[in-house]
């Protein structure tokens, strides 16, 4: 064991020494204006994130408005200060998932996903730090080099390690997720830092990872699956689990104060174009007890006529019998809130046709009509009206062959079951667990 | 652990060319699809992809990217449409349902696809009554880009008979390949028959 053990730092010193020996340190934060990265590892990872970008820049998945793209950006700015922010890039992204990343050259990417979850500046701020809080650390390039010494040591563990090897690649991956880890806590305590320092309310933070728990577990909930949220990560966990990161920022939280401000009104009016593209994103990923949490948090302070528009789309896709009546309800009360969108007026049409209340059905796809008289669907809409004006009973339109007309016992008459299933929340998460090795 | 991953490599390998079977469709020969009751007549030469876990069936000219042609044959109320378990945990697909209208299929199409495919961006298009099959159904069309950014174009009929789901749907680069396959795929579409089946 011993002589392996010696083998093993003989390999690993000859094999990082005359990098270690040509790698001359940076002495410049990353963010300095017109910075150029230092070294073949950090120029390396620069070139690669560069490549990323310029994909980034001309993705179609990318939001362009360029007054959400500016208040986020002077979000960041008041959060870590002009000096350091004014060399970041930002990136929108249209996915629905809850994330955000920073690579190495000062681009940031930011999920529609995070911002739908958000509830105010000081949240925003809080996220978005913690982020550039990787940038600032070079946490990347530590994870890179840190990434090369342990597959290093890993193959040299299997060489000569004999019996003994498989431990040793077992503590040489546990001790690199566990640095992933730790980076991780020092970006959300550089966050805290920054927010502490800024006019916004730093104790903001806990309660992003509070609600982000009991979505998971509403998500679980509605599919009847079991989940409790982690007290401790596993061992191959790249994040803090998300209670942790809770009590941390609330043991921070309560030793700087409750001051500042929340920004809750200002957050509320840049998202207000956008939030029913994000809830109509998130709603499509059949994750119905997510969905339904982050639309009851969001109506905390009343259900406006989008939140109520979401509800109804919710509840049709999932469409049980008692889903259909929610969710004509919901759309009621939306287009009597104000709601503009000619298209809640055929959603109602279709819900009550499911529901078989044929008149009302056809008047609500009428009144879709007419506002929308060339709608890409106004042959088909035309048709369902004709069908529910035509006769009672009928199966309309579904689970009937050739004419559109009746049958009697057909399944239409039938108990509906459940159209759709509910979700976990897709794909990486929080701010969370990189998915490609240039950024995290 | 290094020799467990090499070990699984190797058989990969070695099973690979059995997962990629694919088999020459005639042109003029009446073939049943999807393992259902649904049978099309092609008027060229399509290569069926073989995907066995996956209920559905799908046909290429030039290969998967350029243009696929696929077949959902009878799913049945709480299927989806890729076949994907109902209690899958992180990525749930939605599921056909019988009691739903036919409009409410190009949302199912979508929402698998987003599920399924990491699509975060896509759009219907346009709806229109058809027959399909020798049936009333609908005729939609849609876009969306995956990962790959190259922006896809898709037709899709679909008709729901006996309380089941039959469509088809083509899929191309809406650069070039869409208008070049559609005619073919059309040809299909209007070929396409589903048995009456006994309840």
């Amino acid at each position: 064991m011993r002589r392996a053990l010696s083998l093993i730092l003989a390999g690993l010193a000859l094999a990082a020494s005359p990098a270690a020996a040509a790698e001359p340190k940076p002495t410049l934060p990353p963010f300095s204006w017109a910075y150029q990265p230092v070294g073949v590892d950090e120029r390396g990872l620069w070139m690669e994130a560069d490549d990323l970008e310029r994909e980034f820049r001309d993705s179609r998945l990318l939001v362009r408005d360029e007054a959400l793209n500016s208040y986020i950006h002077g979000v960041l700015c008041r959060a870590v200060g002009e000096d350091r922010c004014k060399g970041v890039r930002l990136y929108i992204i249209r996915d629905p998932s809850f994330n955000a990343s920073m690579a190495a050259n000062g681009m940031m990417q930011i999920n529609t996903g995070l911002l739908l979850r958000l509830h105010s500046e000081a949240e925003l701020a809080a996220a978005i730090a913690h982020e550039f809080g990787h940038f600032e650390l070079r946490h990347t390039l530590e994870a890179f080099k840190r990434r090369r010494r342990s597959t290093d040591a890993l193959m040299w563990a299997g060489i000569t390690g004999g019996r003994n090897g498989a431990n040793l690649q077992l503590a040489i991956i546990g001790s690199f997720f566990r640095f992933k880890r730790e980076e991780e806590i020092a970006a959300d305590i550089r966050s805290f830092e920054y927010l502490a320092a800024s006019t916004y309310r730093a104790a903001a933070s806990p309660a992003i990872w509070e609600r982000m728990m009991a979505e998971y577990e509403a998500s679980a909930a509605a599919r009847k699956l079991k989940f409790r949220n982690a007290r401790r990560p596993s061992f191959v966990d790249s994040h803090p689990t998300d209670m942790q990161r809770m009590v941390y920022l609330k043991a921070l939280a309560a030793e700087h104060g409750d001051g500042g401000e929340d920004g809750v009104d200002g957050y509320a009016k840049a998202l207000a174009a956008w939030r029913p593209q994000f809830l109509a994103d998130a709603i499509k990923l059949n994750d119905f007890g997510g969905s339904e949490y982050i639309l009851a948090e969001l109506a905390r302070s009343g259900w406006t006529k989008e939140l109520l528009a979401a509800r109804g789309d919710l509840y049709r896709l999932r469409g049980n019998p008692r889903d259909l009546t929610v969710a004509a309800q919901a759309y009621r009360d939306a287009i009597a809130q104000g709601a503009t969108d000619p298209a809640i007026h055929r959603d109602l049409g279709m819900v009550l046709l499911r529901s078989g209340a044929r008149a009302d059905a056809a008047t609500a796809l009428q009144r879709y009509l007419a506002l929308r008289p060339d709608a890409a669907d106004k042959t088909m809409v035309a048709l369902l009206i004709d069908q529910a004006g035509a006769t009672s009973g009928a199966a309309v339109m579904h689970a009937e062959s050739g004419a559109p007309a009746v049958s009697p016992g057909s399944p239409a008459n039938a108990p509906p079951e459940p159209a759709s299933g509910g979700s976990a929340v897709a794909g990486a998460r929080a701010l969370a667990p990189a998915n490609d090795g240039s950024t995290k | 652990m290094s020799l467990r991953g090499g070990l699984l490599a190797v058989l990969l390998v070695l099973a690979s060319p059995a997962i990629a079977s694919n088999t020459l469709i005639v042109a003029g020969r009446s073939v049943a699809v999807a393992k259902s009751a649904m049978t099309v007549t092609p008027d060229r030469e399509w290569n069926r992809i073989l995907s066995p876990p996956a209920p559905n069936e799908v046909w290429t000219i030039d290969g998967q990217d350029l243009n696929e042609l696929d077949f959902f044959g009878g799913i049945a109320t709480n299927q989806s449409l890729f076949g994907e378990k109902m209690k899958r945990r992180s990525r749930p697909q939605p599921f056909f349902n019988a009691t739903m209208l036919i409009t409410d299929v190009p949302a199912l199409l979508e929402n698998s696809y987003r599920a399924l495919i990491n699509i975060n961006v896509m759009a219907i298009d346009q709806i229109e009554p058809v027959t399909f099959a020798g049936h009333q159904g609908i005729r939609f069309t849609y876009g969306y880009t995956p990962r790959d950014e190259v922006r896809r174009k898709g037709e899709a009929h679909a008709a729901i008979v006996d309380g089941k789901l039959y469509m088809i749907t083509f899929e191309a680069p809406a650069l070039h390949f869409f208008d070049a396959g559609i005619a073919a795929a059309r040809a299909v579409v209007a070929s396409a028959t589903v048995a009456a089946t006994k309840k």
